[in-house]
């Protein structure tokens, strides 16, 4: 694998504006060009920093974010959402505190640990939440640039380290995405795909495109 | 368990000891019998047994809408027994209780206000006499309380039970004495209903509940394009399923409309959903598989150029030239809804040789086991004293249980097998299989004098025939009355009213839902009215009133909303408020709305006040928890997606897409009865009209925008 | 066979353990004030308490509740007399009844969390649970009216 350090900021530089680059720059002191976390999991990070291939992969990441079967459970208020078109969950039920639910209207109550048979009945997961109150990891409405900032930031990722976010894209919860009940659409890409780019943006530096483009 | 079985009823009857039966001839006279089973013609309510025990009968089928004590009330109170002291028992149609148990039109207390209250006093006054003979006073020194005679001068009382005997001897009174208003010790006050108790536990047994040995289950498929039948089906995989004991074909009959669907029956209802899912079936659709809603609809918005059959024509609405800017012109459209009573449609059926078993939620026991000539027996070829019925608490009606079709289907099913079978509908089955309540469209117009007074007044219905589809009283050379209800017969005074029918065709099984036509037709003349008085540069409210010079009742309902509601308070920019009244066969109610147009364009409703003119009220309270629930119903149905077929199919399934009000939406009720005497009108339904009609006004008020489609947004 | 403890009962059941609790706690063990009222968690009326969650039985496999602990609207109280039972009494809540079990047992875990709802708790609650005769109203005031109770008794001896 070609390592270049030079590349990433002096590349970035040429596209962005000043903000971008001082973002990028304030993200690169304090992680340094290469990290290495300990190897865990299915892989272990090695971050070659190339902000143009970075940017690239997380806009694909982005497509699989912002589509139903993701940002659905990751909505701006405390309501998740239903459907391709993003309506408010059918009855409203609300995040609380730890993101599964409050009092009668708990999300297991309804969602099962596996998918419920049958169309338009409850997707399941053993873990199905939101995120939590203080950590809401909201994706509706957020532009690339936001999102990716985002996740990048540990005060706002649930305190995740990029090896951490790296197997996310492993998460049980992530991968039911991919197998959401009988009638729904799938994410615009397979999740082996989706972990490609999601690794391939994570390995480069997890960059965040441009705010204002 | 609070029903009775025929075996009980005739068991009563023939017990050791004396019971005593009183109740009333079919014209209306009381009467009493020692053995009811023998007597034609009468209708007992009261039995009294010779041990203390007393039992009402309540023959109008408790649906939610409180008969379980209004009725038993009426016979209480002129009794003078409490209803703690006596068992309250449903009746399930036998020919012994009559041909009117069935609870529909908010009939059941209206009709039966006088009648029972004689059947009650009567046997009171029989009771008084025997005691007076016992003990050898005159009756008019002793008087009756809490199911005991008492001498008013010596203090000695008698207990009802032991008086049967010698009351069973004595003549009724022609004319008992009814009591004083004033005196009502159960009427007009609040009351607990006794079948509350039952249904916080679990206790109360609907028709789904009903568990007979040797019982199997079984759910049906039916043609998902409305108007297909059957074609063919192979049941091979279905048979599979683990528990599924036979697959049948099955007819089920809604009026005119005929159609054969595939019942698969198993062990459990579990295994009868899983062999259905198994089923491959070949539909005949017939042609309708290319049936569109928007097509049929624009086809009924082109209908309007049609005159139609006239209605009423009170005037001489065209020899009146109006000039063209009096004129004021609107076109308003309503949508299908479903029932959805919450309790899914079943019925339990057992045919052995000639004989049918029935248990079944339904509104019309008369109906089941009567020999009339829309009755079941005609649907299913069996003789009506062959028919029996155990009748259930229901699990809401709405409407929709006053048809017959999922009993016949029950009943066809139970006929190819030689056992009992409960057939539940999944609540798919309620949403694609109707019957609707249908759609209708109206055309309006009003005209002013040039002095400003509304003089013409015209208002077109365009829809579907209810009575072409229920196959009842149809004739196409006439008015289908249910179509226009009530639509020429309001309070207002306007000195020329022509008002028509036109009717289309229409292959979808449609039905009376909650206050029939009156829940659309309702919203179009309302609002209209409100179009109407914006045109004349008046507040709505004063607009009505002014229409309103004679005493009325209308006059009155809205006399006191105006009060109630505080009509004249000014509101806040942003806020708006609307006002509607609706008198029609159910009884009349007016109601106010308030709204406030949010920032994010949202429509609050702030309050709504509702005004119910009664002339008569048993149970107040309860009164208020029918109308609150009116309010919500109608604000499902004004707001919430619509009923629609695509390519012959009904496009929604189930609440996910159907959407019903949930209790974060319900907003702010007040209830105002006026019980003045007069008329005695009905509770269950005439909550319903005026309330889309009343938002909608009041969405005009708050923003300027005009709904005149329903179901519109609560978004501007 | 799955081992159910319902209403401090158990049972034994031969049952496709696929089944949904609904239908086993119904046609099987035959308690029928648990509804079927959709069949796919959209209404509320098959609401039973698992290990003191309310949960949906229509969309809930007996698997899920084999050796765990369920408790049904009969098992609510021994006498009808939990608060919310009296206060549904009281306030005269039900008309037709046929949801009012789910609602009684959505409102039950409300309570024991909640002690002292308001009406936005009410409403995140309780938008679970459809109820078409609409006595939403009433809901409101009978659970306000059972966390008083609830107060009460908690001073003296209920």
């Amino acid at each position: 694998m070609p390592v270049n350090h030079n590349l990433p900021v002096r590349t970035f530089s040429v596209v962005t504006g000043l903000f971008g680059l001082f973002a990028l720059l304030s993200f690169s002191i304090r992680k340094g060009h290469i990290e290495q976390d300990a190897p865990t999991g299915h892989d272990s990070l090695m971050i070659v920093k190339d902000s143009a291939a970075s940017v690239k992969a997380f806009l694909e990441v982005y497509n699989v974010l912002m589509s139903p079967r993701c940002m659905n459970c990751h909505p701006s208020g405390d309501v998740p959402l239903q459907g391709d078109d993003n309506h408010l969950h059918t009855m409203l039920p609300q995040r609380g505190k730890d993101g599964k639910g409050v009092y009668a209207m708990k999300c297991a109550n309804c969602h099962q640990p596996t998918n419920t048979p049958g169309e338009h009945t409850p997707p399941g997961n053993p873990n199905w939440h939101l995120p939590p109150a203080d950590m809401k990891m909201v994706f509706q409405g957020k532009t690339p640039h936001e999102l990716a900032k985002q996740i990048m930031d540990p005060a706002q990722n649930g305190n995740k380290t990029p090896q951490q976010l790296l197997e996310h894209a492993h998460d049980g919860l992530v991968v039911a995405a991919w197998n959401p009940g009988e009638g729904r659409t799938l994410p615009p890409m397979t999740h082996d795909a989706f972990v490609k780019a999601w690794t391939t943006w994570l390995k480069t530096g997890g960059f965040a495109p441009q705010a204002n483009p | 368990m609070t029903t009775i079985t025929r075996r009980s009823f005739l068991k009563n009857a023939g017990g050791a000891g004396v019971a005593l039966w009183l109740g009333l001839y079919v014209h209306g006279e009381v009467g009493k019998t020692t053995s009811p089973v023998t007597a034609a013609h009468f209708t007992p309510w009261i039995l009294i047994e010779s041990g203390g025990k007393i039992t009402i009968y309540n023959t109008k089928p408790e649906i939610g809408q409180g008969t379980f004590q209004a009725i038993p009330a009426l016979i209480a109170e002129e009794l003078e027994v409490s209803l703690d002291q006596v068992t309250i028992l449903n009746s399930n149609g036998e020919k012994e209780l009559g041909t009117a148990q069935r609870a529909g039109g908010s009939a059941s207390v209206r009709t039966s206000f006088s009648d029972l209250r004689k059947v009650g006093a009567s046997a009171k006054e029989v009771l008084i006499q025997a005691a007076a003979s016992t003990w050898g006073v005159d009756a008019a020194t002793c008087y009756a309380e809490n199911a005991t005679v008492y001498h008013r001068a010596s203090g000695k009382s008698i207990a009802y039970g032991d008086l049967v005997e010698t009351a069973a001897k004595i003549e009724l009174p022609k004319t008992p004495v009814l009591k004083d208003g004033k005196d009502f010790k159960i009427i007009g006050k609040s009351m607990r209903r006794p079948d509350v108790p039952l249904k916080t536990n679990g206790s109360a047994v609907f028709g789904i509940d009903v568990k007979v040995d040797g019982m199997r289950y079984a759910s049906v498929e039916r043609c998902p394009v409305i108007g297909g039948t059957l074609k063919q089906f192979d049941a091979s995989a279905a048979l599979k399923i683990k528990g599924v004991v036979t697959v049948v074909p099955v007819e089920r009959v809604y009026g005119i409309h005929r159609n054969t669907g595939v019942a698969v029956i198993a062990d459990n209802y579990w295994a009868a959903l899983q062999g259905r899912k198994k089923l491959r079936v070949e539909w005949d659709t017939k042609g309708f598989e290319h049936f569109q809603s928007d097509e049929y609809e624009a086809g009924l918005r082109l209908m309007v150029s049609q005159e139609g059959l006239t209605d009423k024509n009170k005037g001489d609405i065209d020899a009146l030239t109006i000039a063209p800017e009096n004129l004021v012109e609107a076109f308003y459209e309503t949508p299908m809804v479903a029932h959805h009573p919450m309790e899914p449609l079943n019925c339990i059926a057992q045919v052995k040789d000639d004989q049918v078993e029935l248990w079944t939620s339904t509104q019309v026991p008369s109906n089941v086991t009567g020999s009339g000539p829309n009755d079941l027996h005609k649907l299913i070829g069996v003789a009506p004293e062959n028919i029996k019925l155990h009748a259930t608490f229901v699990g809401g009606g709405f409407g929709r249980r006053l048809y017959l079709d999922f009993i016949v289907e029950a009943v066809n099913i139970a006929k190819q097998v030689n056992y009992p079978v409960k057939v539940i509908w999944t609540r798919e089955d309620t949403t694609e299989q109707g019957p609707f309540r249908p759609m209708t469209f109206s055309q309006l117009q009003g005209g002013f004098s040039a002095e400003g007074k509304l003089v013409t007044f015209r208002h077109k219905v365009i829809s579907p025939s209810y009575a072409e589809s229920v196959g009842r009283n149809f004739d196409p050379n006439k008015v289908d009355g249910t179509m226009v209800e009530g639509i020429a017969e309001q309070a207002y005074e306007i000195p020329n009213i022509r008002t028509a029918y036109v009717r289309a065709g229409y292959h979808v099984p449609v039905a009376a839902w909650r206050s029939v036509t009156s829940s659309t037709v309702a919203f179009a003349q309302e609002c209209f009215l409100d179009e109407l008085a914006w045109k004349a540069g008046m507040d709505p409210m004063s607009f009505r009133l002014s229409l309103l010079s004679a005493p009325s009742d209308t006059k009155r309902v809205l006399l006191t909303l105006k009060e109630v509601s505080g009509w004249d308070r000014p509101l806040p920019k942003g806020s708006g408020r609307g006002v509607a009244t609706w008198e029609f066969f159910a009884g009349l109610c007016g109601q106010t709305v308030e709204v406030t147009h949010l920032s994010d364009g949202r429509i609050r409703i702030d309050k709504v006040v509702a005004v119910i003119d009664l002339g008569e009220v048993v149970n107040p309270d309860n009164v208020r928890n029918q109308t609150e629930g009116a309010i919500i119903m109608a604000l499902g149905a004004a707001v919430k997606p619509d009923i629609r077929l695509k390519h012959g199919k009904v496009t929604h399934h189930n609440f996910y897409d159907n959407l019903l009000p949930r209790i974060s939406e319900t907003p702010l009720i007040d209830v105002h009865i006026l019980a003045e005497g007069g008329k005695v009108k009905g509770v269950g339904e005439p909550g319903l009209p005026p309330f889309a009609p009343a938002l909608a006004n009041a969405i005009f008020a708050a923003t300027g925008k005009r709904n005149r489609k329903m179901p519109f947004d609560l978004h501007v | 066979m799955i081992r159910l403890t319902v209403n401090q009962k158990t049972h034994k059941v031969d049952v496709d353990p696929d089944m949904p609790l609904l239908w086993v706690i119904r046609d099987i063990i035959g308690l029928t004030g648990t509804k079927y009222g959709c069949g796919v968690a959209q209404c509320g009326a098959c609401v039973v308490h698992l290990n003191g969650e309310a949960v949906r039985s229509c969309v809930t496999k007996v698997s899920r509740a084999a050796n765990q602990k369920i408790v049904t609207i009969e098992g609510l109280s021994l006498h009808n007399d939990h608060p919310l039972q009296q206060a549904w009494a009281e306030i005269d809540v039900p008309q037709c009844g046929y949801c009012q079990s789910g609602q009684l047992m959505s409102a039950a875990v409300l309570l024991k969390e909640n002690p002292q709802p308001d009406d936005a708790a009410i409403d995140a609650a309780m938008s679970g649970n459809l109820c078409r005769c609409g006595t939403y109203p009433r809901i409101r005031k009978a659970i306000h009216r059972a966390a008083e109770l609830q107060q009460e008794a908690g001073k003296k001896p209920f």
